[in-house]
């Protein structure tokens, strides 16, 4: 038996307690830069990687001696209800060797008559695609505003990472699809409403 | 009783006169302000018993609607809630209101408030022999916590909710369904509601933890203590554990509807499948917190009957232990069709099926218990054994969309509902019930009537499987959860589910009676009422037992097991 | 049960016969055209045939379509007044996955879901028959027995385990990736209809909106399942079937094709399909989006690639690969951009019809399909 009286005991075993729940309450909170990290170190989800260009010279010097193996990349472009764009890929399907760097393009057009911000998600599929699929400049990066009826074109610098290779859950993936979707962005949203 | 100090026994042989052990507050004292573990436990059962009618009767609206193909019912809630002439859409969001309705309180306002707060604030302190819980005012803040909570949820359904009033989201509140796909302060209410509830339940948990580790009986260690209080200890560190995330992803819902914030908005970097994950890692837990005090329940009712000991008692207490360690890492099979990828759902798949094992333990140490026994079909023992075989139904099941290759056609079909109706509507229910004709005597201090206890048993044991099992086939056949109306392909076994809902409501009728005979026509009934099996420190009191109990704490000496704290002389093997 | 044997061991010949009883089918389809445009509810084919007219679509076969009628229909519920066996169990499977999944339901989880339950229910009425009061006076006190229960923790391990093998196996062939050339259709999920989107056909979108039932029921269509547009897809060959949600998750489940992936906003989900024999298949949205969540049906008609073709360029927009790699080849003398030096601008832009997709504020439920 503690010699501490009961109320002591009880005060002490509450805050244990509550510390336990805010513990978790700070998890749970945490959950959401821990998840983005989680998804962008291991892929999850079709997360993509992004790379500087010094990473793509290496992989360009590891893919030669990986035997001009190709992936098919295929470019996808969506967007969401409330945003009155067209987007599409310039070019729907591409071929890339391995490690090779590779430029894309899509283009948006503001189909209003109010000038839009946008920006844009993306994911890989098939998803265990997401840790070898490596962005060096992306328009995605960034937001990107429109005026009523101007027309863009933004460049996507993509590798594939040799590693992919090496990887068993990698075999039997023929074509790689790169999703872009467009959403007005939220600040723009509410001076227009 | 050669082990209760003697104090103790003069309170108990003379409860009659106006001693301190009797001394109640004024009504208003004692019912608002209560801070008096047993009457605060009532309160919980009265809410609950509210809740689970108006819970209940909105499934019935549910089932009325289901009972043919088309919109036959909804129009008329619709209207009936303050609309007039409801649209089409108004008229599939209230279905839509109503399936979230029948969730939220379902689960938050009736199961976990009858066993937590009913049956855990009555019997915890009296099974461990503390006089009450460790903190009684907070125990009472808990209580008014669930009450605000629950308003709040009704109040949600008289407030624009996007296509029409209420909330129409699911218990499971998805965004961004919830969030940029409700417009309007219902969703914001029926989010606070469950902040609230959530808020009462880890006061309550909290209680309990403490309560549990530091106010047993002098003798009664962890490993003494009776399965019901393990069980309820167990619950508390998930509710403890796992509500706060809930709290985190709703509150975080509730910032990105009313503050601009993008959590869970990919239009600002979020991801709405992040909410499911928080949401499903406190889901699944909340599961087990559902179902576990209905374990513990089971336990010490068939040991009761079977006038024998717990079999594999360290199993049993551990098995439930497992059950609340797997319980977290097994979240994501609630998930399997939102594009995973293939280890992930391998992973779950594997971690999914381990749960059937410490499962399988407790339903056969409940077999081997009665195993061997002298049984007494009481109305307790019925409906526990009633509780083994349909939560056997329901687990098998389980297995089956534990396969993350099977679930992919299950997934959200009525497949899904007819298991979890299966584990909790007859699993936790059905524990529910066995408690509560075990221990009413005890709490009311009058004898319910055993013969409608059976009555009741039966109709509705007919009732709810009439209602749960034909869901097994539509969900077979491909019929998706939470649709109002359906193609008449599926008419057939709707109608048989709508009447078994008529005989399980049929049942619900006659419990009432039962209730109400007991009341004011009932027996009084004794302080052992169920004989030589019912060996827990409850049984040493009065029924009802007095106002305060244990003034001077019983002590359990080491020829006591964890089974019977309150025979004279050490068992003789 | 029935279909465990027919799925395992006589499948191979089973299907063949299956498939010269299409083929024959097929050709009574075909050749009652009258029929079938009635069937169909009857704007549809006039639209496509009006609409073809205008497009740059020459092709002879483009003139008019004719969709599956209802006898067609593999792939929907039983009713129970047809039969009460088949309306307990799981739909007639369409996709090798699919027959994989069903025999593992029905050889290995039924009867393990009937073998425990009886075997529960056995011991309660045993215990119940033998250890009630009268029966057994003197209760035992017996509390232990560590070899019963060793063994019940480890018979259930094991059972598990015979459940897993298969149910890995079959997890890994649905995780199986499309091959390259497979075609690629988007099922994008809308508050409340779908829209399809035929990425490698010319880009254009299909809206399919519920039909309302009255027409269903004259049509010979099961009410609620049936659609006004169909997604027309290729049967034996593999499909890359991605989905999106442009609002919120939806989630696109064919029962008889064993097919269910979210549609879910800000990403799309991929999955192969292949589906074995021409017909319809029906399905439903299957995650809670609101309030028309019950209504808005997906319906899938499979056909023979020659036939998916044909469709394909009745489509406004719609070409073939083999159209779209001529074009290609006349109009572009760069081969396909290979690194960030080549200059793009020569590159034929996809012909789309997206000018069409849908927009937050129209009418739900008005087709606003570019076919009409």
């Amino acid at each position: 038996m503690s010699t501490l009286t009961l109320e002591t005991r009880n005060k002490r075993t509450m805050l244990i307690a509550f510390g336990m729940a805010l513990a978790m309450l700070g998890m749970g909170y945490a959950a959401v830069p821990l998840y983005d990290l989680f998804c962008r170190v291991t892929g999850f989800g079709g997360t993509t990687q992004v790379a500087s260009a010094s990473d793509a010279a290496m992989a360009e010097r590891l893919a030669a001696s990986a035997g001009g193996v190709s992936y098919s990349i295929r470019f996808d472009a969506n967007t969401s209800r409330s945003m009155p764009w067209e987007f599409k890929p310039v070019q729907v399907t591409d071929t890339v060797a391995v490690g090779q760097r590779d430029m894309a393009f899509y283009t948006a057009r503001n189909n209003s008559s109010v000038p839009i911000t946008g920006t844009a998600t993306f994911n890989v599929e098939p998803e265990q695609a997401g840790r070898y699929f490596n962005k060096i400049q992306c328009f995605c990066f960034t937001e990107q505003t429109l005026q009523p009826g101007e027309e863009i074109r933004m460049p996507v610098l993509y590798f594939v990472d040799p590693a992919a290779l090496d990887d068993p859950n990698m075999k039997g993936v023929e074509q790689i699809t790169l999703s872009y979707t467009f959403h007005r962005a939220s600040e723009a949203d509410k001076n227009q409403s | 009783m050669a082990t209760t100090a003697e104090g103790f026994d003069a309170h108990h042989e003379d409860h009659a006169a106006h001693d301190h052990a009797d001394h109640k507050p004024a009504f208003f004292a004692r019912w608002f302000m209560s801070t008096n573990h047993k009457d605060i436990g009532t309160l919980y059962l009265i809410f609950a018993i509210i809740a689970g009618i108006i819970g209940g009767a909105i499934s019935g609206l549910m089932r009325a609607e289901l009972g043919a193909p088309g919109l036959q019912v909804m129009g008329d809630v619709v209207n009936f809630l303050g609309g007039d002439g409801a649209s089409f859409d108004q008229q599939g969001h209230m279905w839509n209101v109503l399936i979230t309705a029948h969730g939220l309180i379902m689960v938050f306002f009736m199961v976990m408030p009858a066993m937590i707060g009913g049956f855990g604030n009555w019997f915890v302190p009296l099974m461990i022999g503390a006089p009450d819980m460790a903190f009684p005012r907070m125990n009472n803040v808990s209580f008014w916590l669930t009450v605000v909570g629950f308003i709040s949820l009704l109040f949600s359904l008289f407030v624009p909710g996007g296509t029409g009033m209420g909330a129409g989201v699911g218990w499971t509140v998805y965004a961004p369904l919830s969030t940029t796909g409700s417009v309007g302060p219902a969703v914001d209410f029926a989010i606070f509601s469950l902040h609230l509830a959530g808020a009462g339940s880890i006061l309550g948990a909290t209680n309990f933890i403490t309560t549990i580790f530091n106010m047993r009986a002098p003798g009664m260690t962890l490993h003494k203590m009776p399965l019901f209080v393990w069980s309820v200890l167990v619950t508390a560190f998930l509710l403890l554990l796992a509500l706060p995330v809930l709290a985190a992803a709703i509150t975080m819902l509730l910032t990105d509807r009313n503050f601009g914030t993008t959590f869970f908005d990919p239009a600002g970097g979020g991801d709405p499948v992040l909410y499911q994950h928080l949401f499903w890692f406190f889901g699944h837990p909340e599961v087990y917190i559902m179902i576990l005090p209905g374990f513990g329940m089971i336990s010490q009712i068939v040991a009761t009957f079977s006038r024998k000991p717990v079999f594999g008692y360290l199993g049993m207490a551990y098995a439930m232990v497992a059950i609340g360690v797997v319980g977290f890492v097994v979240w994501a099979h609630h998930m399997y069709t939102v594009g995973l990828d293939v280890n992930t759902k391998m992973y779950f798949t594997a971690a999914t099926m381990v749960i059937a094992v410490p499962t399988g333990i407790k339903i056969f140490s409940w077999i081997a218990t009665m195993w061997g026994g002298s049984l007494e079909f009481k109305s307790p023992m019925v409906w526990a054994m009633g509780f083994i075989f349909l939560f056997t139904v329901g687990g098998v099941t389980g297995v089956v969309l534990a396969n993350g290759g099977i679930d992919d056609n299950l997934h959200d079909t009525y497949y899904v509902v007819a298991h979890f109706h299966y584990v909790l509507s007859m699993g936790a229910v059905f524990s529910m019930f066995a408690g509560f004709y075990y221990w009413f005597p005890k709490m009311s201090g009058r004898w319910h009537s055993e013969f409608l206890s059976h009555v009741h048993f039966w109709l509705f044991f007919i009732g709810v499987n009439v209602i749960f099992f034909p869901m097994h086939f539509l969900g077979l056949q491909g019929m998706a959860r939470r649709y109002p109306d359906f193609t008449p392909a599926f008419s057939y076994w709707n109608e048989i589910a709508t009447y078994g809902y008529m005989i399980m409501a049929g049942s619900m009728i006659v419990f009432f009676v039962n209730i109400g005979y007991a009341l004011f026509a009932g027996k009084r009934a004794p302080g052992n009422y169920w004989g030589e099996g019912a060996t827990t420190l409850e049984w040493s009191l009065s029924s009802p037992p007095p106002f305060h109990q244990f003034e001077t704490l019983p002590v359990i000496e080491d020829h006591h097991s964890p089974d019977d704290h309150i025979s004279e002389k050490p068992a003789t093997a | 049960m029935e279909s465990i044997d027919a799925m395992n061991f006589g499948a191979i010949a089973r299907k063949k016969l299956n498939l010269l009883a299409l083929m024959v089918m097929a050709a009574f389809t075909l050749s009652a055209v009258p029929q079938a445009v009635l069937a169909q509810s009857g704007e549809v084919v006039q639209a496509a045939t009006a609409e073809a007219e205008e497009t740059l679509v020459t092709e002879a076969e483009a003139a008019g379509f004719d969709y599956y009628g209802p006898e067609m229909i593999k792939g929907q519920p039983t009713s129970s007044e047809e039969d009460l066996w088949k309306s307990m169990n799981f739909q007639d499977q369409y996709t090798e996955t699919g027959q994989y999944a069903l025999w593992m339901h029905d050889a290995i989880l039924i009867p393990m879901v009937f073998i425990i339950s009886i075997f529960v229910l056995f011991l309660l009425m045993w215990v119940m028959f033998r250890y009630n009061k009268r029966a057994n006076t003197v209760p035992s006190k017996t509390s232990h027995n560590t070899v019963i229960e060793v063994i019940w923790t480890v018979i259930p391990v094991l059972i598990l385990v015979v459940i897993a093998v298969p149910s890995i196996s079959l997890l890994a062939d649905q995780y199986e990736t499309p091959p390259e050339d497979a075609i690629t259709i988007k099922a994008n999920g809308y508050q409340w209809y779908w829209g399809y989107e035929y990425l490698d056909n010319g880009g254009f979108e299909v809206i399919s909106n519920m039909m309302p039932e009255s027409d269903a029921l004259d049509a010979g269509l099961p009410p609620q399942l049936a659609v006004d547009n169909r997604m027309v897809v290729p049967v034996g060959v593999p499909i890359r079937l991605q989905t999106f949600g442009a609002d919120v998750i939806h989630s696109f489940g064919v029962p008889s094709l064993w097919f269910k992936i979210d549609a879910v906003p800000g990403r799309i989900n991929e999955k192969m399909l292949i589906i074995e024999e021409p017909g319809i298949y029906y399905g439903q949205c299957m995650e809670l989006c609101g309030a028309r969540h019950g209504y808005m049906p997906i319906a899938i008609e499979a056909r023979p690639l020659a036939e998916y073709n044909a469709w394909v360029q009745s489509q406004p927009g719609g070409m073939t690969r083999a159209q779209i790699e001529a074009e290609e080849a006349a109009a572009a003398m760069p081969a396909p951009a290979a690194d960030d030096t080549v200059e793009v601008e020569g590159v034929r832009p996809p012909v789309s019809s997206m000018e069409d997709a849908p927009i937050a504020g129209e009418a739900r439920t008005q087709d606003t399909s570019p076919t009409t």
